[in-house]
């Protein structure tokens, strides 16, 4: 146990003020050797970013370490002063944090924000500073360094920051570097560079990395171990071949059972019920024992403590041993039929040549003044955007159409020229062979019951003030419903995405994320729709919730053969969910076809690109060992 | 940001046109005639239709408009009716008595105001931030002639300090001179203060919890750098647009301010004008005005823009 880059023992944080303290990590122990990476696991309110933080002592304002150490390269953090940490930050440790968009300075040139730890730590001059921002800049690959630290953060992309953020926190050669999330916030073709970056940092340097992360397809890359934390408690720990594949701990187990992969043959998702324990009451026995499939009356009664499993890992389970053969559920990973829709079954959706140009900026900006020799010529050109560009597409009752690209390339737009958000620029549009666009209002109206949407992101979707029988009825007052017979709908609703009547009267910030998505969900199918667009229905979702609102939308089709337009930057969920599968690029679309021609041979090299990116959870490979 | 400043440059012209086409149609539709207003109530018919038509009053109001906008463009104000005399030099000497008042107030507003702010911000939900809430609130809430009667009973009346009205010029001496304005420049300042402060605060919370002000700190800055050279520079973009506006309010108090205290500048010029329905004073007065909030805004754009590099180099690649 010589050699630890970091090592925290016993950490307990709680925020808060005096009356009202709630303890977000609980005695938690982790260990970095030097030259390895180990890597967090959790889900939101898991606690995994309050531990990077106060490993960097930069704990938000009411936070308290209540009890435990973090020794960094040795030296004790908290034994030290508020100064002497402020000294280690950035220099020994280190670290890049999630969203590259809002983590650089929007004011201050880049080459600036990467020199500020020189200067700072290496005790350089300005000059000196710049030629190391240079060469760091070239060790993260960028191509023209000098351009680049010239540059305003907004005059780059979200990989290139992500980059120029790497080589700032690698600038003072850091005993200990943090990677919050790292590649979270960017497109997956961008994701698999910066993965592939690190790897070869890894390589090179000999970094010792923390590396935080809810997906366990980009800790397995990176990670030589991994610890999983549940509400504030490490539940298992050990290297992450052998935690990944022989998980012992339940919640590990159910995480797994959770995830979708990106393969042809689809399992059934085996989500894990309930929710987050509320952490204001105190837990008298095991933390997950409420949500637990394995749970009997000792759970509830006795803390478990973290215990050697005997390989090489551990975990707070004192059953974990009886069961270690038993999968999650016993269903868990049955394969299940696919099926799609009829040959015969009729079109939802014709969408012919639809187009949707934008164009930004008002009357002044679009002119533009450009120098003739020494005459000024003033030109009128407008600003203008291609999202969507000529799309065909076609839909048939009881199919699921996947829609995936990057961000930017257009397929929310689509999306909404589908059910009218947005209208389209050309084409036309046909819902149930009825022209959408050529519909006169009230025409339109009674089309539009037929089609509805699900958003990304529940907590700005759904009205804070009403309660969720308001949200889920407003649609039914649209169609004139009302009385009795709104009242008996909205319960059936609220049935049929397993919430139950007592959800009516709720607010939606006292639900958590998966139950206000199925709130979205209701309201979608109020109207009784034949098509609805789910638009990252559940990309804001924690893994465990996702799989239960992916298997609710497959049952809801096989009930009511509905069709859906699944919009996603997902291709593992999409594999999972979709018949079929579009490829979007620049407005166009690429590439179609059958879910498994398009995973087992894709045709255009984009979809190709997009397959090799998706980080998977492998068990063959070893990760990466530093040679040095 | 050459583009930049000309579009910018281009805007302001057409605002100026606007709102000169605007000025003059209202001091048009005012009730009174001008011949009467020179005359007065007993004049002969005759002699006011001669007035009239000498100074071209029954001409259709588009070349009623064209005379004195060319005679603008040309730096020809026309004449004072009641004054008689060329309006140009009047207004020179009460703008410049004007400027160095709404000068010293701005500038005192914005250095008091954001360092206020700032403290306040930096030290959000500590004592010294709930002090400083507390104060501004009540500052927002007091009217702004409400502050001069009290300066002028306290500073003036009790203790004596300053003189209560009036304005010694600069050759008489810097002493004369500064005391006569110390009193009108408080009010304007406790007029406005409280905004720019309040403003300053929020936006400076909202900094120091960004993202990268946080990376800044990871980055092992002093919280003294953080503040400088990381949040400082993005709190204050809100700021200056407001700073902007309140230049345009303060050009209503200086109105209030000077009549209070009977100070020799613009505003004053301007209650004249209306008082003795001296159109072509009060076309002028109003031009004035305008073109201060104009160039106000101006300065305050490119500001803006020197301080957001996104108004500066415009969008580029990437995303």
């Amino acid at each position: 146990m010589a050699d630890l880059a970091l090592n925290v023992r016993g950490l307990s944080v709680s925020y808060g003020s005096d009356g009202d303290r709630v303890r977000v990590l609980h005695d938690v122990d982790m260990q970095v050797a030097r030259g390895r990476a180990l890597g967090i696991v959790g889900e939101s309110g898991s606690g995994k970013s309050t531990a990077a933080l106060a490993v960097l002592g930069l704990l938000d304002k009411g936070a308290a370490i209540d009890a435990g150490q973090v020794l960094v390269d040795g030296r004790d953090l908290y034994a030290a002063t508020a100064e002497e940490r402020r000294r280690l930050r950035g220099g020994k440790v280190s670290i890049v944090f999630q969203d590259p968009f809002t983590t650089l300075n929007p004011a201050i040139r880049v080459g600036r924000q990467i020199a500020e730890p020189l200067m700072m730590h290496r005790g350089m001059n300005a000059a000196q500073a710049e030629a190391e921002t240079l060469r760091l800049l070239t060790e993260v690959g960028i191509a023209d360094p000098a351009r680049m630290a010239a540059s305003y953060p907004h005059q780059l992309s979200g990989g290139m920051k992500q980059r120029a953020l790497i080589a700032s926190a690698l600038g003072c050669d850091p005993d200990l570097l943090i990677l919050d999330e790292p590649t979270t916030a960017l497109d997956v073709t961008i994701e698999a560079q910066i993965l592939d970056l690190l790897e070869e940092l890894r390589r090179t340097r000999a970094l010792s990395i923390l590396f935080i992360s809810h997906n366990l397809g980009v800790v397995s890359r990176i990670c030589d171990d991994i610890c999983v934390l549940y509400a504030g408690r490490v539940v298992e720990q050990g290297p992450t071949r052998t935690v990944l594949s022989q998980p012992r701990h339940p919640y590990t187990k159910g995480l797994l059972a959770s995830l979708p992969s990106l393969s042809v043959e689809r399992r059934r998702l085996e989500a894990i019920p309930g929710r987050l324990p509320d952490q204001r009451q105190p837990q008298p026995g095991c933390i997950f024992a409420a949500r637990c499939h394995f749970a009997q009356a000792r759970c509830t009664a006795e803390p478990q403590a973290l215990a050697d499993a005997g390989n090489g890992t551990r975990n707070r389970c004192w059953r974990s041993e009886e069961l270690q053969d038993t999968p999650w559920r016993v269903e868990a990973g049955a394969s299940v039929e696919r099926r799609p829709p009829a040959v015969d079954a009729p079109t939802v959706v014709d969408a012919r040549g639809v187009a949707r140009h934008f164009r930004s900026g008002s009357f002044i900006d679009a002119l533009s003044l450009r120098w003739q020799g020494w005459r000024p010529a003033v030109a009128y050109r407008p600003h203008g955007v291609r999202a969507v560009d000529d799309v065909n597409l076609t839909i048939r009752a009881g199919e699921i159409v996947g829609l995936v690209g990057e961000s930017g390339s257009g397929k929310t737009t689509l999306g909404r020229c589908l059910i009218d958000l947005v209208s389209p620029t050309a084409g036309d549009i046909r819902i149930d062979g009825q022209s959408l666009l050529a519909a006169s209002r009230g025409a339109k109206r009674a089309l539009l019951r037929n089609a509805q949407i699900i958003f990304q992101n529940p907590d700005s979707s759904l009205n804070p003030r009403m309660t969720v029988a308001q949200i889920v009825g407003r649609p039914l007052d649209q169609i004139g419903a009302s009385g009795t017979d709104r009242d008996r709908r909205v319960r059936e609703l609220l049935d049929l995405v397993r919430l139950g009547a007592g959800y009516a009267d709720r607010y939606p910030h006292q639900m958590s994320g998966g139950e206000k998505q199925r709130v979205g969900i209701a309201r979608a199918l109020a109207t009784r729709p034949k098509f609805i667009v789910c638009d990252e229905a559940v990309s804001a979702l924690d893994v465990s919730v996702q799989a239960s609102v992916l298997n609710l939308l497959l049952d809801l089709r096989d009930a009511f053969g509905l069709a859906y337009l699944f919009i996603t930057h997902d291709l593992s969920v999409v594999s999972y969910v979709a018949d079929r599968i579009c490829v979007m690029r620049h407005g166009k679309l690429v590439e179609e076809g059958a879910t498994a021609s398009i995973l087992g041979a894709p045709q255009h090299p984009y979809t190709t690109a997009l397959l090799a990116a998706v980080p998977r959870v492998r068990l063959a490979e070893a990760p990466v060992r530093p040679t040095a | 940001m050459i583009g930049y400043v000309i579009k910018r440059l281009l805007s302001i012209v057409l605002t100026m046109a606007i709102m000169s086409v605007l000025i003059f149609w209202i001091t048009q539709v005012m009730p009174g005639n001008v011949a009467y207003m020179i005359l007065g109530d007993f004049a002969a018919p005759a002699d006011i239709a001669t007035l009239e038509a000498k100074l071209g009053l029954n001409d259709p109001a588009h070349v009623q408009y064209w005379r004195w906008a060319s005679g603008l463009l040309r730096g020809d104000l026309g004449m004072s009716l009641v004054m008689e005399r060329p309006i140009g030099p009047i207004l020179a000497d009460t703008v410049s008595k004007s400027a160095i008042l709404a000068g010293i107030s701005i500038g005192l507003v914005a250095l008091v105001g954001i360092a206020v702010g700032v403290y306040a911000g930096v030290r959000h939900g500590k004592p010294a931030d709930h002090v400083v809430s507390v104060a501004t609130y009540l500052n927002i809430a007091v009217p702004e002639f409400l502050f001069a009667i009290v300066v002028v009973m306290l500073f003036a009346g009790y203790l004596n300090w300053f003189p209560a009205t009036g304005y010694s010029d600069l050759s008489n001496g810097f002493g004369a001179w500064a005391r006569h304005i110390v009193l009108p420049v408080a009010t304007l300042v406790l007029g406005l203060m409280a905004h720019i402060s309040r403003l300053t605060r929020s936006s400076m919370i909202d900094t120091m919890q960004s993202q990268y002000v946080r990376a800044a700190r990871a980055r092992g800055l002093s919280e003294w750098l953080v503040i400088r050279r990381h949040a400082l520079p993005n709190a204050l973009l809100p700021t200056i647009t407001v700073l902007a506006i309140d230049v345009g309010i303060m050009m209503g108090g200086i109105v209030v301010v000077e009549t209070i205290f009977s100070y020799p500048g613009l505003g004053r010029l301007l209650m004249f004008a209306i008082q003795n329905m001296d159109v072509p004073l009060l076309q002028a007065c109003m031009i004035v005005i305008t073109f201060v909030y104009a160039a106000a805004n101006l300065t305050a754009d490119l500001l803006y823009a020197f301080l957001n590099p996104r108004v500066r180099y415009g969008r580029s690649a990437g995303d």
